[in-house]
């Protein structure tokens, strides 16, 4: 088992150092962050010219990517313009833990992430928790009363979940229990945000604005994943060992939950665990319409300013993510079916 | 494993919960009462004397703002350049003076308006003294001097800060000298008429930031950029949530103590949900709200849906430059074809709201005090442009439905960004355009594609182009400067890289009267200047108004004594008041 981690995490290096050269590359193409400072008054051309010398983006591509990767803090830097440089670089590298400056905040990255990432982890931490529960609830339910009306209710409104558009869902219910149900004088959900600021980051407050964008993201997910663990649950329901355990008389709830689902819920969890990583990317529409402080709005909103120092950081944190918990999925295979093995 | 018992319970659990607690709690916090203030205009000729120390305040109630863009910094012209950072900037950190709704000066930091009257503006207007109001001092109490202003143009200045712009110190300013601690002297390399909207807008606290640029050798990682805890207003900083809120609290050191006690300002980037924001109450003034949203908030009953003149007009600027224009671009008459073949009334009334957008005339019809008196907009005459064209000598000969001459077809490029108005407009254009014979070429940029310099490929840079539209204002409203754009010496070029001039205009006449502009500081005499030169724009058809682009705001009933002015919307926050 070590060895196989050990092993998993020494291929990952290249793995992670080709993504980053395929990320950064692509970063170029999302636009001239320098255009975009301006944001309504564009800078004056000399202006644009003088900060590309002094952050660093006029050198050439590979130059800017071994900065980003190394730091430039053994380059010297031409800040007065003369043509010869005289400053030393600020920058260590991501191989030294610096994922850089916020062009447009100029705060660390690290320190950006840092400060999202817990507000992600809950509203996707939770999201995630309310459809497992209500995938593996709807879904079983469904697999035993296969045919019947319940059956049939739940397979329309999973389609009918699985159409709808997140950000007309959002804004419907926004304007449904935010806007319309306190005009009608009946208890209302607050819009947007994480807290109102004026009661304070209280627990109640911030499960109260946590209730909408919840319901909107479990929603669509669980109108799809309650149709995977029907069907997987299905399949196993009518494998012999389901019948040989019925027939020694052991007690129906203990059949579902502990010899079917165990086994049906194999192909739920490659799901999940591919999920997780991007529960920790946050959900660039429902946190934009929200208002919740989190990295998917953090990644869409830097997008616009073309910040790439910023949108690298993210996207290599995600890549390191996904690595670590396809890992753990793996091994949780070998927990969830003793015939899998490692090595 | 996944599903054993105490899991189901602890998740039914959190579940059941957050719907109860939702279902169960009425909404946020009642905000205290507050009974309307009467409103009292602060004067504009004179500050506050110190020989008046403010009553005892008493502050309440708490005003919310909803901003759908986040300030990158609060630090305005040295680490942000963004409209939302300028705003909040009236909040905490004033400049000399601000602009009332009449965009006239009102005293905030400086003693008097400088004038030559007063002694404070040489003959030449080169040297400007300013005097400082003794009663202003940083929210910490310390006294705000002219070393302070020093200071903020040594770190605007210094290479060792990556400031974002050094307009208009780098350019028009030689050195800035203090003689006593009430007095700053900015001696200018020429004579600059600008300099009302633009000097020390915003100054910084040396007692604060300069032991940090003293220690990291930089002011760029300060953390005061985004946590300014010592400024310079009617509130001051007190928390920054991430892509929650910014909460400033009310400064009592401040020579015109605020009524309320707090501003939020929330930042909710979707316009939609903005939109929803506003009509739920939970917000009392809405900012940067389009036209199409006006109809909806208004019809509430409770919201009131105003516009700031903050300089911007959408236009046509089109490409005359004999280098990179289409032929056709050369003749006025062609250019004029363009804009009498085009229905921009019947676009702004399909596309906008015409009593807010109307169909503008110049550049500076959003400028307060330099909109044009005289001149009307083209109408809507396609029998007549078709005249001009015939005239002109662009006619169909070849019977392909598109004008030509000397075997070239009259095709033009019409670039813009890949804003969704703009691109809708392009469309119904491109038939209108038709109609007379003229094809068009319809091409969309990314906004940064769009602005790019010559050097980078920018499409207007670099005359690739014959009709640009986008919206544009002066370089600091309400001064009208923009001269830069119509200058001979500034059309951009493989030798002249950074030229500002994308048209290729080149008009002695209008360059002379742009040049006497820049140097005449007599309010009056500056703008029968204007008049001038609005005149010949409009003459030569360099420049095709589209329609007016007000900045718009949604002011709840809930809130009183708002009156947003276009270059310093909050100049007068101190007089707001809430009631629930």
């Amino acid at each position: 088992m070590v060895t196989y981690v050990v092993r998993r995490f020494l291929l990952a290096i290249p793995q992670l150092l080709i993504i980053s050269i395929v990320l950064f590359g692509l970063m170029q193409a999302i636009g001239d962050p320098i255009s975009t400072l301006g944001a309504r008054t564009p800078p004056r051309p000399e202006e644009k010219a003088r900060l590309r010398r002094m952050l660093g983006l006029d050198q050439p591509i590979h130059i800017q990517y071994l900065v980003w990767l190394a730091g430039n803090d053994w380059l010297l830097l031409d800040m007065d313009g003369d043509g010869v440089g005289e400053t030393p670089g600020p920058r260590r590298g991501i191989l030294r833990g610096d994922l850089g400056n916020s062009l447009v905040t100029r705060q660390p990255v690290v320190t950006m992430i840092a400060e999202r990432l817990p507000n992600t982890l809950l509203l996707m931490g939770t999201t995630e928790i309310v459809i497992i529960v209500f995938s593996l609830a709807i879904g079983v339910y469904s697999a035993l009363r296969q045919y019947s009306a319940g059956d049939a209710v739940i397979t329309a409104a999973s389609f009918i979940g699985y159409s709808m558009p997140v950000f007309w869902l959002a804004l419907m219910m926004m304007y449904l229990f935010a806007v319309n149900f306190k005009r009608w004088g009946l208890p209302y959900l607050p819009t947007v945000g994480m807290y109102d600021p004026a009661v304070g980051a209280e627990p109640v407050e911030i499960a109260r604005h946590m209730i909408m964008p919840v319901a909107t993201l479990s929603i669509i997910s669980v109108a799809g994943y309650s149709r995977y663990v029907r069907s997987s649950m299905l399949e196993v329901l009518h494998q012999d060992y389901i019948r040989t355990a019925r027939a020694k008389g052991v007690r129906e709830w203990w059949v579902i939950f502990h010899h079917a689902l165990k086994n049906a819920a194999l192909p739920f969890v490659t799901l999940i665990g591919l999920d997780i990583p991007f529960l920790l990317a946050g959900a660039v529409v429902t946190e934009r319409i929200f208002a919740w402080p989190g990295m998917g709005r953090m990644f869409i909103d830097h997008v616009d300013r073309s910040d790439y120092p910023v949108l690298m950081g993210i996207l290599m944190f995600i890549a390191l993510a996904v690595v670590v918990f396809q890992l753990l999925t793996d091994l949780t295979y070998s927990v969830l079916d003793p015939r899998i093995r490692l090595n | 494993m996944l599903v054993r018992k105490p899991v189901w319970i602890v998740a039914s659990g959190l579940v059941a919960l957050a719907l109860l607690v939702g279902a169960c709690t009425p909404g946020a916090a009642a905000v205290p009462t507050q009974a309307p203030q009467p409103t009292s205009a602060p004067s504009n000729t004179q500050a506050p004397q110190p020989t008046t120390p403010p009553a005892a305040p008493e502050f309440s109630g708490s005003a919310t703002i909803t901003f759908v863009q986040e300030p990158d910094t609060l630090n305005y012209g040295m680490y942000s350049t963004m409209w939302f950072s300028q705003i909040a900037q009236q909040f905490w950190s004033k400049g000399l003076w601000s602009f009332d709704e009449n965009s006239e000066p009102v005293l905030e930091i400086a003693a008097e308006i400088p004038s030559v009257e007063n002694g404070g503006l040489s003959e030449d207007g080169q040297t400007i003294t300013l005097r400082l109001n003794p009663a202003v001092t940083w929210s910490d109490g310390t006294p705000l001097t002219s070393e302070d202003f020093v200071f903020t143009y040594e770190m605007v200045m210094s290479d060792a800060n990556v400031v974002l712009s050094r307009s208009p110190y780098e350019e028009h300013v030689a050195s800035v000298e203090a003689p006593d601690p009430q007095t700053v002297v900015v001696h200018m390399t020429d004579s600059y008429a600008a300099w009302l909207t633009t000097l020390f807008t915003t100054v910084l606290p040396k007692h604060v930031l300069q032991p940090v640029f003293e220690s990291a050798g930089t002011l760029d990682g300060a953390e005061w950029h985004r946590a300014p805890t010592v400024g310079v207003g009617p509130f001051v900083f007190s928390e920054w949530e991430p892509q929650s809120h910014l909460i400033f609290t009310a400064n009592p050191n401040w020579i015109r103590p605020p009524k309320l006690e707090q501003i939020v300002i929330r930042f909710t980037p979707d316009d939609a949900a903005q939109e929803a924001a506003i009509l739920a109450g939970d917000t009392d003034i809405g900012v940067f709200l389009d036209a199409s949203q006006v109809e909806r908030l208004e019809a509430d009953g409770t919201i009131d849906v105003v516009g700031t003149p903050g300089g911007f007009d959408e236009a046509w600027f089109l490409n005359v430059n004999a280098e990179t224009a289409h032929p056709a671009m050369l003749d006025v008459n062609v250019r004029r074809a363009l804009a009498l073949a085009t229905d921009r009334f019947s676009i702004v009334e399909d596309l906008l709201d015409p009593e807010i957008n109307p169909v503008n005339v110049t550049f500076w019809d959003n400028t307060p005090g330099y909109e044009t008196r005289t001149l009307e907009p083209l109408p809507y005459d396609p029998d007549e442009a078709a005249r001009l064209l015939d005239e002109a000598g662009w006619v169909d000969t070849n019977g392909n439905g598109t004008r030509d001459k000397d075997d070239v077809e009259l095709v033009l490029r019409y670039i813009t960004n890949q804003r969704e108005l703009r691109m809708n407009m392009q469309a119904v254009v491109q038939q209108q355009l038709a109609a007379v014979g003229i094809g068009t070429e319809l091409v969309n940029y990314s906004s940064d594609v769009f602005w790019n310099g010559y050097n980078d490929e920018g499409p207007q840079a670099k005359g690739e182009y014959d009709i640009a539209q986008y919206s544009s204002a002066p370089l600091g409203p309400p001064d009208p400067e923009a001269s830069a754009n119509w200058e001979c010496d500034q059309i951009a070029s493989a030798d002249n890289p950074d030229g500002a001039n994308w048209q290729g205009y080149c008009n002695a006449d209008l360059e002379t009267l742009l040049d006497e502009q820049a140097v005449t500081a007599d309010p009056q005499a500056r703008r029968a200047l204007y008049e001038q030169i609005q005149q010949i724009m409009f003459d030569e058809m360099i420049y095709v108004g589209i329609w007016k682009d007000p900045d718009l705001w949604s002011i709840h009933e809930s809130i009183q004594n708002v009156r947003l002015s276009g270059p310093t919307p909050f100049w007068n926050a101190h007089e707001w008041t809430v009631t629930p």
